[in-house]
This record gives structure tokens, C-alpha cells and sequence, in this order.
């Protein structure tokens, strides 16, 4: 067990928008094909070509715990997931309004709420994604890579101005 | 149903011949397989003598990015020409 | 059973809606897609009928396999009787149509009849509506997707849709989704503008059953596995189609100036590295997309760099956009290769046959048998890139004499025309040839001559021919399902064995349109990749459908005998230059001009070709016509046609 706990990080610039994720996602758990049951979800803008997974940030301090009214939504201890207790749920949908990501959906057909749940640890959209848009790592290396991708951008834009003095 | 899962399809089956980190030359009779030092941004076919300009995918998948035209354009002329000459002295 | 699935049939002149489930036994007929279609259209159109009349029936159609757990089942199938050929009509797009189609009730749409005025079908979870589209007529194909979405309020919306061009009933007009997601041959977006269809828009979310959620699943990780592994597949996910020109140019057989070069030569500003600097300095350097579940993304996005349409977005360019705005009229930039595919891309038109037909006509204005007053003062030379994007603008819109006469497609110009212009278009069966030139390699000749709609890439294209692969590899390919000892040679330049191959790729792009997969998935570039065997499986997990890898062929040699019945009805003969199974007289008399040492001066063989020809017939079991015989017909069920079993 990873006493970190891991995270599904989302590398937005890299999705290509295939939506092999939300199916997977729905095939796993529901066992059909219905991107609309599915918990990861891809946001479009296709006149410009943007596309960004939307998914459970599993928060720390998350609304949707904060606002269930009988408690059904907690912490999975060893994977550090946000979970919902199905027995418990009175399927009010509090908390799909309450969670500022829309990442808690309402599934229609089967009539209840639902979430990531990481698929227990082998979560399928990342297997599935080859291009590596998503990936599941270490909680605290999620900043590192950020912070490095971004110096990288940093310093190439420096680089650029240096050049541009240069020619001026 | 009989569905042999461990077993490779006929396709699946051929994926062993795969090489990485050559080319081919694009001269079709000559297929050449042509194996460029990485980086390399030129290569020149030691079987039919075609000239390719190069391009890497990766490090270690090269492609060829076209031909050097003049080279390959005088290669193709050079071929021709004995081709004429040859039905001609038939 | 989770192969539980329907078919509507809409008649848009009364607007009766009627729906059925499609029975296994058709399943096991046809399978879905592609060949369901071929029979569909068979049994729902009447000999003799004008391809734009209300008598004429649109096929929609998802494959068996669409929406379900396996790799890349976008494709999306169209098919009616051509405006363009008088014969079969075919067309087929990837994108996210097929599936939200899937998710929306339906597998296959049956649409007869003409709408009053502009009208728009509104299909939502096994419901159908048909919608006023006055406010929609006249925009391009993105924005009417757009503003379909906006009318519904929901954003998940997938529309097929025509441009102004299908409107016009220009004759290549296409139907497309998302930004360039085309079903371009054949014109069928002039059918749908012809029924006053402006567009089908789809949105759904019913859940589509796998028979073996656990174990499709799975064995679509090895299935993506097995085509993300493909070093074609993995050149594709990096520079798109366009990597295709570049090597096919490279040895020469690229279509240059109409039909006079094999080789587009110096043209690195449209090579396939040069569009992808382009494709990264505009969209970032993560500017592959792909269409719905696919591991392989071939299609780059870009914005235009420069020139009147600076700034716009679209995606591609595919390589027939890099050969029909790029070697055909031997305009050898970038920039206006990317702008006349935006330009198809928003009007509607299929881009080979639009860049295919202005070439001809350079060619003809350069031979004199048009004149200037006949292209109302365009400068119509080879290389004036302002002329063929204004030209393109003029038959979208169908301006000018030249612009409406090309607008009607090959045929009906040459005969506008008049002179011997004929001779110099480059078609089959009224199809104009992809910008490949295939007078080196017999195989890819007798692929374009045979196809069911007309000359085309995608209904025999053995192109791993061209990779001289050792005999035994060739053997192991093409003697699967079904055994074949017959010869067979490794040599592109070779007749022998050719004849089976092109059966062979004939009945494996079958297979994949009647499952709804991509062709990039099955051997077409790459002698890896999934075919016959591995389509078995993912067919029984998904669907829960026995089948084996012999009865796909059967199925797939039953839809194309049914194509080829189709076409007989409709006119075929062997040898007519404009209905048959033949080529231009060019590709027999003038040698190649380009290309490497063994292409160059290459031309086909009248002899061989007949030759290949009734070989080909021989092992399809048709006469020497092409016409199937009897037993034929018997052995594939096919004698009693049509049958109406839906
Ligand atoms: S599978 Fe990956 S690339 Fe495809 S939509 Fe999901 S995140 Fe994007
Ligand atoms: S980790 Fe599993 S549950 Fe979460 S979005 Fe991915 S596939 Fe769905
Ligand atoms: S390979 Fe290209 S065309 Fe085929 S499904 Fe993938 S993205 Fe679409």
C-alpha cells in the first residue's frame, strides 16, 4: 500500500479527445458501453480543438462530505479515495450540486450518484490512454511535474527574449 | 464458443519481424534496409545509390523525410536513358 | 442478447416514422455497416431511379461493433445511388457520429422520400423527430452543427450534416461531422440536399450491452496493443496521412499536373514535416486528435498561418487534401494546401474529387479545348494557387459556366465540354482517381479499376505490395481465412497473384466497414495489424455473436457480390470507359515520367491487365463479364435478391 495514496493526474494538453476513457470507465463498472454512466468525462471545445478530462479531484476538504446529510461519502483509508456508501445513500444529489468540479455525475438508468472510485487501485482510463493524458502517481510528485513542466516553458520563453534582444 | 485466447492471430504473430532504428529505401525494387547513425540527417542507399534526407521520430525511429532531388532525379535519368538505348540496339 | 439493436425508416415526404429491431438472422447475413447498407440499398431502390429524386434511399449506419468495447469504432457508413456515378453510392466517416448514434437507439437509418422545405432529423434516446432547418440553410457545416446544439441546448450533440455545396447539389458534395470528419465520395450530400436533409443530429445516452464487459475489455487492451504497435500506426499518430504522400512521393506515385508527372518534385513546402511545423507552431506542440476510442489519432489540428484565412481552425490535412490542393494542380504551398482543405471542410465537398477535377481542367485549359471565355476569365494554369481556391469557391457555389459545370461531376462536364477532354479525366466509373499514380504497381491499378464505387483506395488498396515483403509473409497474409496456393509475387511491378490480393483487401475493408473500425486498423499499411482472426474475437465478447474468421469472409463476400449487383442493375459493363471495370487510356500508353530508377517509364500492360481482370472475375466466381454466376449467387444466398428481410 502507498501511504502517500495516488492521484489521477490530468495532463490536459495531451488529450486528444478519443473518449476511450469514458468508455472503458462505464464497461468497468456498469459493464456496457454509456459514456454517460461513465466517471471521468471529456470536456469539449471543438471549434478550437481543446479537450480537457474532467474527474474526481478526490479533495481534501471536499464539499460533497461536507454536504451529504446522512453521511454516506467518506475516505478509503488505504487508497485515499472519496467513496460512496451505496447502502447509506438516500440519492438526494446534494452532493452533484455541491462538488465545484461536476465531478460527482447522476447516473439516470441506474439512479444513483456516482464518482471516481480509481477502480480500486488499477484505474482503467489510464491503462487505456496511451498518449499518457492521464496518469495515476504519487500525490506528491503531481506539483513536481507541474512545477517542472512549467519552469521548462519558463526558460524557453526566456531564451526567446534573450534571442529577441539580441536581435534588436 | 472455441476462442483461443493465448493463442496469437496470424497478424499477431508476425509483429516479431518488426526492426526499429532502420529505414527503407523508398526505391521500390531496392527496399533496401538502410540503417542511419542516430541523428543522422542525410543517408545514402549502398544498393542503388538513392539519397534520402532524414528525419527521427524518436531517437531511435528514424524516417525518411524525401529524397535529395537532384541526386536521385539524375539516378532515375541515368536509368532511363539505358533503358532507351538498350531497345533501341535490339 | 446484446446484439439487440434497431433499424428506423423515415419517409421524409409523409414523415412517418417506423422503427425494428434488426433480427439476428440479417446480423448473420450482413453483419452491420457497410454491408447491411449494400443490402438495404438494394432492396429499397428500384432500377433506373434519378439519384436526386425522391426515389432514391439514404442508408446512416453504425457497424456491428459500434459504440461497443473495441478500438476505434467511429466509422460511420452512408450509402445511396451516386449523383456523381449513377452507381453505387458509398461514403464512410470516423469522428463521434457512428457511436452517439448507437447510444441514441439506432444502428442503421433507412431515409426515403423529399421534405417540403429544409427539415433536420432529431434522433434522442429511440426517439424521432423531424425539425424545421429554414434558419439552418446556407451555413457552413460547422456552423450548423453549432447552431444545432445551440437550438437543443446541449452540447453533446453529434450532427451529420451538409454544407452549401450539398445544398447546391453540386454532385462531390460530402456529409460531414465535426470539423472535418468527411463520408466525401460518391455525393452523398448531394442526396441529402436533394431530399431537403440539411442534417442528422444525434444524441443519446442508452447503454449499449457488452456481452463480456470483463473479458472485452481486456482483449481490447491486447487488440490496442497489437495497433498501437505498428510502426505505421505510430508514424500516423505523429505526422497524420500526410506521412503517406511523402514516401509515395518520394519514389513517384504521386498524380502531378492532372496526369502528366508521377512526382510532385521539390515540394518541401508541402511535405509531411513541413505541415506538422506548421500544425505545432500553430496548435502547441500536443496537436493530434483522433476520432471516437482510437489509440492511433492520425489527424493533426492547425490554424492557417497566413493568406485570406489567417487564424481559422481546422484539422487535417489529410494526404488526398496534400495531392488534390498540392500536386495535382502543382501548387506547391503549404499555406494553400491548408486553406483549400478548410475551404472543402466548410462547404462541403469531397476534397479528392474537387482538386482532382480543377486539375483536369488546368489540363485542359492548358491543351486549349477550354478557353478563357469558358472559365469566365480565371487564369487556370498549373500552379496558380489564387485560381484553384477561387475555383473551388465556384463550384461550391456553383458560379461561373466552368464552376457549374464542374459541379455535376466528370462525366456530365466531359460531355459539356465536348472535344476529346474525356481522355484526359483521370476516373473510374466516373470517380475521380485518388492523386496517387499507380503505373508501376499492377496491383494498385486493378484495385482502382475494380472498385464497387467507382475508383477508390478504400475498396482494394494491397498496399503492402509496395514493401516487397518475403513470399512466405505474403503467404501467411493472404492465404487467411481461406486457404489460397495459387501464385503470388513480392514484385510491386509483377501481375502474378495480384488478382487475389486485391480480392483479399477487397473483402478485409469489407470486414472492417461492416464492424464500423477504421481501415488504420487492419492490414491495409501495416502486414501487423488486426484482420479475419482477431475480428472473430472481438465480435463474440462484444456481441456475444459466434462467429468465425471464414464466416466474415463469407459475409463479406456476399456484401460486395450484392454491391456488384447492384452496380449490374444499374449499368455496369466490363468495358465501358465510364461504367466498367477499367482505366484511362493513359495509364496504358504514356510510361511515367518521374520517380525512382524502376518507376520511371513504367506503364501498364493492356495484355496483363485483362489478363489480371479475368483472373480477378475467376476468383470472385463471375463470368467473364463480372457478372456472378449462378452457383455464386446460390452459395452466398444471394439468388433470390432482393428478399426483403428488412
Ligand atoms: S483516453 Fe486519454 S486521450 Fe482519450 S479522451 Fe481520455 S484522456 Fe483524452
Ligand atoms: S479511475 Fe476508474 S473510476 Fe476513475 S475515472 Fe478512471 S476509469 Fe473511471
Ligand atoms: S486512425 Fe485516424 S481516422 Fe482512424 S479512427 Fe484513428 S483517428 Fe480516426
Amino acid at each position: 500500500m502507498e501511504p502517500m495514496g495516488k492521484v489521477l493526474m490530468i495532463n490536459y494538453e495531451k488529450c486528444t479527445g478519443c473518449r476511450l476513457c469514458e468508455l472503458v470507465c462505464s464497461v468497468m463498472h456498469e459493464g456496457v458501453s454509456n459514456p454517460s454512466r461513465s466517471r471521468i468525462k471529456i470536456m469539449k471545445w471543438e471549434s478550437e480543438g481543446l479537450y480537457i478530462p474532467m474527474s474526481c479531484q478526490q479533495c481534501q476538504d471536499a464539499p460533497c462530505i461536507a454536504v451529504c446529510p446522512v453521511k454516506a461519502i467518506s475516505r478509503d483509508e488505504t487508497l485515499d479515495f472519496l467513496k460512496v456508501d451505496y447502502d447509506i445513500c438516500i440519492g438526494c444529489r446534494a452532493c452533484v450540486s455541491a462538488c465545484p468540479f461536476g465531478a460527482m455525475s447522476f447516473d439516470v438508468i441506474a439512479k444513483k450518484v456516482i464518482k471516481c472510485d480509481l477502480c480500486d487501485g488499477e484505474p482503467q482510463c489510464v491503462r487505456f490512454c496511451e498518449i499518457e493524458a492521464l496518469e495515476y502517481v504519487d500525490a506528491d510528485r503531481v506539483s513536481v511535474f507541474k512545477k517542472k513542466e512549467a519552469a521548462q516553458r519558463l526558460s524557453l520563453a526566456q531564451k526567446e527574449a534573450a534571442a529577441l534582444q539580441a536581435e534588436m | 464458443m472455441a476462442i483461443d485466447t493465448e493463442k496469437l492471430s496470424g497478424a499477431e504473430s508476425l509483429r516479431k519481424t518488426r526492426t526499429y532504428g532502420k529505414v527503407r529505401c523508398h526505391n521500390p525494387s531496392c527496399m533496401g534496409r538502410l540503417q542511419p547513425r542516430s541523428g543522422d540527417d542525410h543517408v545514402k542507399c549502398p544498393t542503388c545509390g538513392m539519397e534520402y534526407r532524414l528525419v527521427w521520430v524518436r531517437p531511435d525511429f528514424p524516417r525518411i523525410r524525401g529524397p535529395v532531388w537532384d541526386v536521385n532525379r539524375r539516378l532515375a535519368q541515368e536509368v532511363l536513358a539505358k533503358k532507351a538505348a538498350k531497345k533501341e540496339g535490339k | 442478447m446484446a446484439l439487440n439493436r434497431k433499424i428506423a425508416y423515415i419517409d421524409l415526404s409523409t414523415g412517418k416514422v417506423e422503427t425494428k429491431p434488426i433480427p439476428l438472422e440479417v446480423r448473420k447475413k450482413f453483419l452491420g455497416g457497410r454491408g447491411l447498407d449494400a443490402y438495404l440499398l438494394f432492396n429499397h431502390t428500384e432500377k433506373g431511379i434519378d439519384p436526386l429524386g425522391p426515389k432514391n434511399t439514404l442508408m446512416v449506419s453504425a457497424g456491428i461493433l459500434t459504440a461497443t468495447c473495441a478500438s476505434a469504432t467511429a466509422r460511420t457508413h452512408i450509402m445511396a445511388k451516386s449523383p456523381l456515378t449513377d452507381l453505387l453510392g458509398s461514403a464512410n466517416m470516423g469522428g463521434f457520429f457512428a457511436p452517439e448514434l448507437a447510444w441514441a437507439g439506432f444502428h442503421h437509418l433507412v431515409i426515403k422520400g423529399k421534405a417540403e422545405k429544409p427539415i433536420y432529423l432529431w434522433i434522442h434516446n429511440g426517439e424521432i423527430e423531424l425539425r424545421d432547418a429554414s434558419q439552418l440553410w446556407g451555413k457552413t457545416t460547422t456552423e450548423t452543427q453549432w447552431a444545432i446544439r445551440e437550438e437543443l441546448g446541449d452540447e453533446d450533440i453529434k450532427s451529420a450534416v451538409i454544407g452549401p455545396a450539398g445544398e447546391n447539389l453540386v454532385r462531390i458534395a460530402n456529409v460531414m461531422t465535426g470539423i472535418k470528419n468527411a463520408a466525401g465520395r460518391s455525393g452523398m450530400g448531394a442526396v441529402m440536399g436533394s431530399k431537403n436533409l440539411k442534417a442528422i443530429a444525434v444524441r443519446g445516452t442508452m447503454d449499449i450491452k457488452i456481452a463480456y464487459p470483463l473479458e472485452a475489455l481486456e482483449y481490447n487492451k491486447r487488440f490496442i496493443d497489437q495497433i498501437v504497435s505498428a510502426k505505421v500506426n505510430q508514424t500516423q499518430g505523429t505526422l497524420g496521412t500526410p506521412f503517406i504522400w511523402g514516401a509515395t512521393n518520394s519514389w513517384g506515385g504521386i498524380r502531378t499536373r492532372n496526369f502528366q508527372y508521377n512526382q510532385c518534385e521539390y515540394a518541401d513546402d508541402i511535405e509531411p514535416e513541413r505541415i506538422d511545423e506548421i500544425c505545432t507552431e500553430t496548435m502547441g506542440p500536443y496537436h493530434m486528435t483522433g476520432c471516437f476510442g482510437c489509440q492511433v489519432h492520425c489527424r493533426a489540428q492547425y490554424r492557417i498561418p497566413s493568406g485570406p484565412y489567417a487564424g481559422k481552425y481546422d484539422e487535417g490535412p489529410e494526404y488526398t487534401s496534400q495531392g488534390a490542393f498540392g500536386g495535382e494542380p502543382d501548387c506547391k504551398n503549404a499555406v494553400t494546401v491548408l486553406t483549400g482543405n478548410h475551404l472543402v471542410d466548410q462547404w462541403g465537398m469531397d476534397n479528392l474529387e474537387t482538386g482532382s477535377l480543377i486539375s483536369w481542367a488546368m489540363e485542359l485549359s492548358e491543351e486549349g479545348i477550354l478557353t478563357s471565355k469558358d472559365i469566365d476569365g480565371l487564369d487556370l494554369r498549373f500552379g496558380n494557387d489564387e485560381a484553384l481556391l477561387e475555383m473551388i469557391r465556384r463550384i461550391a457555389f456553383r458560379e461561373g459556366w466552368l464552376g457549374d459545370t464542374l459541379a455535376e461531376g466528370g462525366i456530365r462536364a466531359a460531355e459539356k465540354i465536348g472535344k476529346d477532354s474525356f481522355e484526359y479525366l483521370i476516373q473510374v466509373k466516373g470517380m475521380s482517381n485518388l492523386h496517387s499514380d499507380e503505373r508501376a504497381t499492377p496491383a494498385l491499378a486493378l484495385g482502382i479499376a475494380t472498385g464497387s464505387r467507382g475508383s477508390d483506395h478504400l475498396r482494394s488498396r494491397p498496399a503492402i505490395d509496395l514493401y516487397h515483403l518475403p513470399e512466405e509473409v505474403l503467404r501467411k497474409i493472404y492465404s487467411n481465412p481461406v486457404p489460397y496456393d495459387g501464385p503470388l509475387s513480392s514484385e510491386h511491378t509483377s501481375y502474378v497473384g495480384k488478382p487475389w490480393q486485391v480480392l483479399w483487401q477487397e473483402l478485409c475493408y469489407m470486414g472492417v466497414d461492416c464492424l464500423g473500425i477504421c481501415k488504420y486498423h487492419t492490414t491495409f499499411l501495416g502486414a501487423t495489424l488486426p484482420n479475419f482472426e482477431d475480428w472473430a474475437k472481438v465480435i463474440y465478447y462484444n456481441t456475444g455473436l459466434e462467429i468465425t474468421p471464414t464466416d466474415i469472409w463469407t459475409v463479406a463476400e456476399r456484401c460486395y457480390n450484392i454491391e456488384r449487383l447492384f452496380n449490374l442493375r444499374e449499368g455496369l459493363t466490363r468495358d465501358d470507359p465510364k461504367k466498367g471495370d477499367t482505366l484511362n487510356h493513359r495509364y496504358f500508353d504514356e510510361p511515367c515520367r518521374r520517380g525512382a530508377p524502376d518507376v520511371i517509364g513504367s506503364k501498364i500492360d493492356r495484355k496483363k491487365f485483362k489478363k489480371m481482370i479475368d483472373e480477378y472475375y475467376e476468383h470472385h466466381g463471375w463470368d467473364e463479364n463480372g457478372v456472378p454466376r449462378e452457383e455464386t449467387l446460390k452459395r452466398l444466398g444471394l439468388d433470390k435478391e432482393p428478399s426483403h428481410l428488412l
